[in-house]
């Protein structure tokens, strides 16, 4: 049943996906500041201070445009040669406009949007929170700079394997109870938020109730008292340190794992790597499965 | 604001705000322990608290409520009253060493030392347990810059002590917005930490701390009959002889190595220590030799009731609750002040 889903899904997309012609310019977009942004012609220099943003393009083929892109952009490979313009917080204005760039992709938070519009520079902001805008998101890049076909390919291709993933996990009898620490403060993910989608799909049962919201900072106690028979995150001597966690099922059967340098920056992009961040992750609490 | 010749009240009066304080502090322990994101009933945190200490004899391991009780909510319930006691003992007792109504503990740069400590050890990711090593390390260095900068010959001269800590501070500061600029996605760790937070605090923790707070607020309070001398001036209290350089020394020694243990563990938490020994004088009189012990015994009861709010309410953290409810105080302290 499900295989057969899937199959129509796919002959539909690529059905419209050959029927989506090239993006008619100049193309009006509200983007994630709320700001109406026209776009005179398909740009060609494009610079990237999102690291998601700077995936999301190099995957549906618009690398080639890129002149530019933050300090933390660092995949794929390609990226990483391109002159950095300073972080999220400490742009280096002068550097972005140097490279006379005709679109900077910013996100939401930092203040680039207003000085970089006084210089005469189109900036659009899109920036994906939950998990069904990383997917919504790809879409508007494509949009942008006329790569919309590749965008749904992508999309698609993003679904399919994460489909995949979740065929595995989905029946699985043992889902363990999880605790997932993005923060040692400590904050937590709330099971709406996209990495919350995540660890659910990953195959694991989020301790934290969608009422306490999507990142929200967590009362040590409430842990204890949960307690998770997996904990994700930190390193097991931080969590052994901590008053009662060594009362917890995850301590006690020494499933306390913190996330492999690589998968903790992949899991906190929402770009085009989200279906490797979920196996990464589905892999951590069901090493069974992927054998 | 404060006569400090009016200073001693008569025992009749003394008493029975004394016991009124002791109740509202024991008040505010039972609260606490039976509070939180898990509601505890005050009979099940009697139990729990018994069979605590029956399983320190017998050895025996706790289950259920009896961990939060006895592993999560006292430890983290004394750590307030441990902080909360220093900061405020050591406030009231920078007040008068100064005769500054707005010194308080972080007045020479221990806080800023020791936020930066604690930046540094955050922003190179060392394990969370070195991190109040290198808070409490980077304090008392905060303080012995101070002290080195403000000297004159033998003598520590009150402007010159408060000008080199405000600049020491805001150097150090510099260098910690410096780091947390550079380390952004540990931002909120460092964040969290000027903020003051009491989350993870436990019984080893507590005994750490506690040699430096009682030996700290011990040698403090042991100079209150000094300090209610100095008051008068440095040439009246020298002349009553009263060292006064070297009783000045030994303030800021004490109260930094009780305020360094204090930021430790918990971070920065604002206002208690330049709060409470205001109120305390208010009720109780400015004469140090009670101003100091009062002033631990509210500071105690203030910090676990704001870390009993920060637990339970949106607020989240200690220090944002001490600063909104220290902050306003503080103002209408002033604006009475202005109004006498």
């Amino acid at each position: 049943m499900k295989t057969v889903l899937i199959k129509t899904t796919l002959t539909a997309a690529l059905a419209l996906s050959a029927s989506a012609a090239a993006t008619t310019y100049p193309l009006t977009i509200t983007d994630d500041l709320g700001r109406k942004v026209t776009l005179k012609a398909e740009p060609k220099r494009i610079i990237s201070v999102l690291p998601s943003s700077s995936e999301t393009l190099c995957a549906i083929g618009a690398c080639d445009k890129l002149v530019g892109v933050d300090d933390y952009s660092d995949y794929p490979q390609q990226v990483t040669k391109l002159p950095k313009v300073g972080g999220l917080y400490n742009p280096n204005i002068e550097a972005i406009v140097a490279l006379k760039p005709d679109l900077v992709l910013i996100s939401q938070y930092g203040k680039l949007a207003e000085p970089l519009a006084q210089a005469g520079i189109t900036v659009m902001a899109v920036n994906p929170e939950t998990y069904d805008e990383v997917f919504s998101k790809t879409l508007v890049l494509g949009r942008l700079v006329n790569r919309e076909a590749q965008a749904k390919a992508l999309v698609l291709k993003m679904r399919q394997d994460i489909a995949r993933i979740e065929i595995l996990t989905k029946n699985v009898v043992k889902k363990p109870t999880a605790y997932y620490e993005i923060d040692p403060t400590p904050y937590s993910i709330g099971p709406n938020s996209f990495m919350g989608v995540l660890l659910t799909k990953a195959g694991a049962r989020n301790i934290i109730p969608a009422s306490m919201g999507d990142f929200p900072k967590v009362d040590p106690e409430f842990i204890v008292k949960a307690n998770p028979q997996l904990i994700l995150g930190v390193d097991a001597k931080t969590v052994a340190a901590r008053p009662g966690w060594n009362t917890t099922a995850a301590v006690k059967t020494s499933r306390v794992l913190d996330l492999p340098a690589g998968l903790g920056t992949i899991l906190s992009r929402p770009g085009p790597r989200l279906p490797e961040a979920l196996r990464g992750l589905a892999k951590l609490v069901h090493p069974g499965l992927f054998k | 604001m404060h006569d400090p010749h009016s200073t001693t009240l008569p025992p009749r009066r003394l008493l029975p705000r004394t016991l009124a304080l002791l109740a509202v502090l024991l008040a505010s322990i039972v609260l606490a322990v039976g509070l939180g994101s898990v509601f505890i009933p005050p009979a099940e945190v009697l139990g729990a608290l018994w069979r605590g200490v029956l399983s320190l004899g017998s050895g025996a391991e706790l289950s259920g409520n009896d961990i939060i009780v006895w592993q999560i909510r006292l430890p983290r319930v004394v750590m307030g009253l441990v902080v909360g006691a220093c900061l405020s003992v050591c406030g009231a007792a920078f007040q008068g060493v100064f005769r500054n109504p707005l010194a308080d503990p972080y007045l020479l740069g221990v806080a800023s030392g020791g936020a930066l400590g604690a930046t540094v050890g955050i922003v190179a990711g060392w394990p969370r347990s070195s991190i109040p090593l290198s808070a409490l390390a980077f304090a008392l260095a905060a303080v012995g810059t101070t002290l080195a900068l403000s000297r004159e010959g033998r003598r520590f001269p009150p402007t010159r002590l408060i000008l080199a800590g405000v600049v020491v501070g805001s150097v150090l500061s510099a260098f910690t917005t410096f780091l947390i600029l550079r380390g952004e996605d540990r931002a909120r760790q460092v964040l969290a930490y000027t903020l003051g937070d009491l989350g993870f605090s436990g019984w080893r923790d507590v005994l750490t701390i506690l040699p430096y707070a009682v030996i700290g607020c011990g040698v403090l309070m042991a100079l209150a009959r000094a300090l209610d001398t100095l008051q008068l001036g440095d040439l009246t209290a020298r002349s009553l002889g009263v060292p006064v350089e070297r009783l000045r020394l030994l303030v800021v020694i004490a109260a930094s190595a009780a305020t360094a243990a204090a930021v430790a563990y918990v971070g920065i938490i604002g206002f208690v220590g330049l709060v409470v020994p205001h109120l305390v004088r208010l009720v109780w009189g400015a004469g140090h030799r009670v101003l100091l012990p009062v002033s631990a015994l509210a500071g105690a009861a203030l910090l676990v009731l704001a870390d009993l709010l920060s637990r339970t309410t949106i607020l989240s953290q200690v220090g944002v609750v001490t600063t909104l409810l220290g902050g306003p105080f503080f103002l209408w302290l002033l604006a009475r002040g202005r109004s006498d």
